[in-house]
């Protein structure tokens, strides 16, 4: 087993490969950018190294410095975690030419499976059924024009390094084709440090199913069920939920054993996902393979028992899976919602911004993996994830009732968060029925927007905390160098007496 | 703070407070009796009582019912949770707010409403342009964000190059 690993990433998910390190044994190690100096993350850490400036192309997208950082702590393996180089394949090869093992497939898979146009091809040798587009990256925008017109509008452009909905835009004219090209390539280079873009068909309103899978290095290969990841904002996933409440076992099966024959064709060593569309008629179709630990994992470990991230570890470290497949069940129902430091009643628009208090939510199945605190100014260079809530219970609609009432334990205050609005999806009839597609939030953006019934009662505590002048609330923002004055301390009670 | 008693000194005090919530203004007049406060809100009376507070969380009873108020402020700025419900009040201090009708300064530039990186500025001095035009895609939190000319005009200044750093709420380009 593996003595010391470097977590190349920030936030809750560094927090939680630390977890996972402790619990093995091994030593974690943190890197941040300048404005990470005072992150969370470097708390779980045995030492942390300064990797240079805050975006993230200076930081934590920088191969060559992690890597550097990576021998001089002598470190044995690297954990990506999800984003920044989570599926870089040049990351993954630097890591091999410095024996350093990448916790993750190796090159040649991150390779196949990384570049969706290569996996596409791969998958349909396979004989897992994929959505029509192209089956080469677009270089030529006549290229690009040509697939749209064969396949019919509407057509969605994809990054061919993409994941989490970066640099994917629908097109439903061929006017907008150019631009929305361009805005994608711009879009992947920034989030991936690669602008190759590719096109398919855009099949509407499908369900998002995704199989969490793993393979060991002696060929050993399980999936441990679905996730249904229907509810996206922006293309991004929010909600995340398990088991899926539109599968059944037949076709929970079919889809399993499909995710299997895709990751043992691209040779796909270590966790992975598997991720599916589902159209109207029930019928899938791979879409992509994600080489990564997803963020979405904890409601797969809720039911199913397994430590996604540990047996990440174990199996970069030679190990066998050592699960059979006829030993995983899953035991009730598991709930995630996506923390966000954005404003849903201003088309999600970030929203970062000092953190002024912080309560979160506690009791029987609640789990959070959080990457903040109080009095931390949430930087506006990377994500805008806060934390992740996870409840657990025997059914799905115990679930339910149980992430709704942890939501409404979360206090954040001081940024604009998307906790009332989780809330307002769980209340609709659509969601608890539990058939709901990926275009439920644009569809029903109107009734999710917030009624603020207590107007009044919030005013008058607005009112009272002003007429105070409450020094105790006063969090100064630690930039401006200025204190609270005297005078500011008193309140206007004291200077009217 | 919190917890001073009746017989201080403070009675019959009456502050009036103005709050802006999604554009909309919000007048609280607040009259203070010991550890009880009146509110007048437009024409709704409120008896405000059993008031305590501690750290961030304000307990008070409006009709009866008892509200346990998380709040929390940073300068004029109030954030409020109430229920699962979040509000963010813009207190206005001093000279009273004067509405955007017939301010005409509003739409005249575009800036961001957050920090971020100006990833792109499709537009030069002296350009025409219509409404809706893209003027700056600004990035933030790997999104990019099209700042769009609020009407049509012509491009006066830009203050910033591609590839800067900018502030929340500072002009990037000015239309004359």
């Amino acid at each position: 087993m593996f003595k010391k690993i470097l977590i190349a990433n920030r936030g809750e998910i560094a927090i939680r490969i630390a977890r996972a390190c402790r619990e093995l044994g091994i030593i974690p190690i943190g890197v941040y950018s300048e404005i990470d100096r005072t992150s969370a993350h470097l708390n779980f850490m045995d030492s942390a190294y300064h990797i240079g400036d805050s975006p993230p192309q200076a930081s934590y997208l920088n191969i060559g410095r992690i890597v550097e950082i990576a021998k001089k702590a002598g470190v044995d393996a690297i954990h990506p975690g999800y984003g920044f180089l989570a599926e870089n394949t040049h990351f993954a090869r630097a890591c091999a030419d410095s024996r350093i093992m990448f916790i993750g497939p190796s090159a040649e898979s991150l390779a196949l499976v990384g570049d969706k146009v290569a996996s596409r091809n791969t998958v349909k040798k396979a004989n897992v059924p994929i959505i029509p587009g192209m089956e080469g990256a677009g270089k030529e925008i006549s290229s690009f024009k040509k697939m749209a017109a064969q396949v019919g509008y509407p057509v969605i452009v994809k990054a061919s390094m993409g994941g989490g909905g970066k640099g994917m835009r629908i097109v439903r004219c061929e006017k907008e084709l150019e631009d929305s090209i361009s805005a994608g390539q711009r879009e992947a280079q920034s989030a991936f440090g690669d602008a190759t873009v590719y096109l398919e068909k855009y099949i509407e309103k499908p369900h998002h199913i995704e199989f969490q899978v793993m393979r060991d290095t002696h060929g050993n290969v399980i999936h441990l069920f679905e996730r249904e990841c229907s509810i996206q904002r922006r293309h991004q996933k929010i909600i995340e939920e398990t088991p899926s409440p539109i599968l059944d076992q037949t076709m929970r099966m079919q889809m399993g054993a499909a995710a299997m024959k895709v990751i043992t064709a691209a040779d796909y060593v270590n966790a992975g996902t598997v991720e599916f569309l589902v159209d109207g008629n029930k019928k899938f179709y791979f879409l992509e393979v994600n080489a990564r630990i997803q963020v979405e994992h904890p409601i797969t470990e809720a039911v199913t028992g397994v430590d996604l991230v540990m047996q990440q570890i174990r199996i970069a470290a030679g190990d066998p899976i050592g699960i059979r497949q006829e030993q995983l069940a899953q035991h009730g129902h598991a709930i995630e919602a996506r923390i966000y430091a954005e404003d849903p009643e201003n088309k999600f628009m970030p929203s970062p911004g000092m953190i002024l208090d912080l309560r979160e939510p506690q009791g029987p199945g609640v789990r959070i993996d959080s990457g903040v605190y109080k009095g931390w100014d949430v930087p506006p260079h990377y994500d805008p994830i806060l934390s992740k809530l996870i409840t657990w219970a025997a059914d799905r609609q115990q679930c339910v009732a149980r992430m709704r009432a942890s939501l409404r334990e979360y206090i954040i205050l001081g940024i604009k968060t998307n906790i009332g609005f989780m809330d307002r999806i769980m209340a609709t009839e659509v969601f608890k029925k539990g058939d709901y597609h990926t275009h439920f939030i644009d569809e029903n953006i109107h009734e999710l927007m917030p009624a603020y019934d207590h107007m009044h009662a919030a005013l008058i505590a607005a009112a009272i905390s002003a007429s105070r002048g409450t020094r105790m609330n006063i969090v100064t923002d630690p930039g401006s160098k200025q204190g609270t004055t005297p005078w500011q301390e008193l309140g206007a009670w004291e200077i009217c007496r | 703070m919190h917890g001073r008693s009746a017989g201080d000194g403070v009675r019959d005090l009456s502050m009036n407070y103005t709050f802006i919530h999604n554009g909309k203004e919000y007048s609280v007049e607040l009259k203070r009796n010991g550890d009880n406060f009146t509110a007048q809100i437009g024409e709704v009376k409120f008896n405000v009582t059993n008031v305590d507070s501690e750290q961030n969380i304000m307990v008070f009873s409006l009709k009866d019912i008892r509200f346990a108020v998380y709040h929390a402020r940073t300068g004029n700025l109030h954030y409020v949770n109430i229920a699962g419900e979040n509000y963010v009040y813009e207190q206005i201090v001093g000279v009273s707010y004067k509405s955007t009708e017939g301010g005409g300064q509003k739409g005249n530039s575009v800036s961001s409403p957050m920090p971020g990186l100006v990833v792109k500025i499709p537009v030069a001095v002296g350009d025409p342009v219509e409404e809706g035009v893209v003027l700056a895609i600004v990035e933030a939190m790997k999104m990019q964000n099209e700042l769009r000319a609020p009407r049509a005009g012509t491009v006066k200044k830009i203050y910033f190059k591609e590839g800067q750093q900018i502030d929340a709420l500072k002009p990037i380009v000015e239309l004359e």
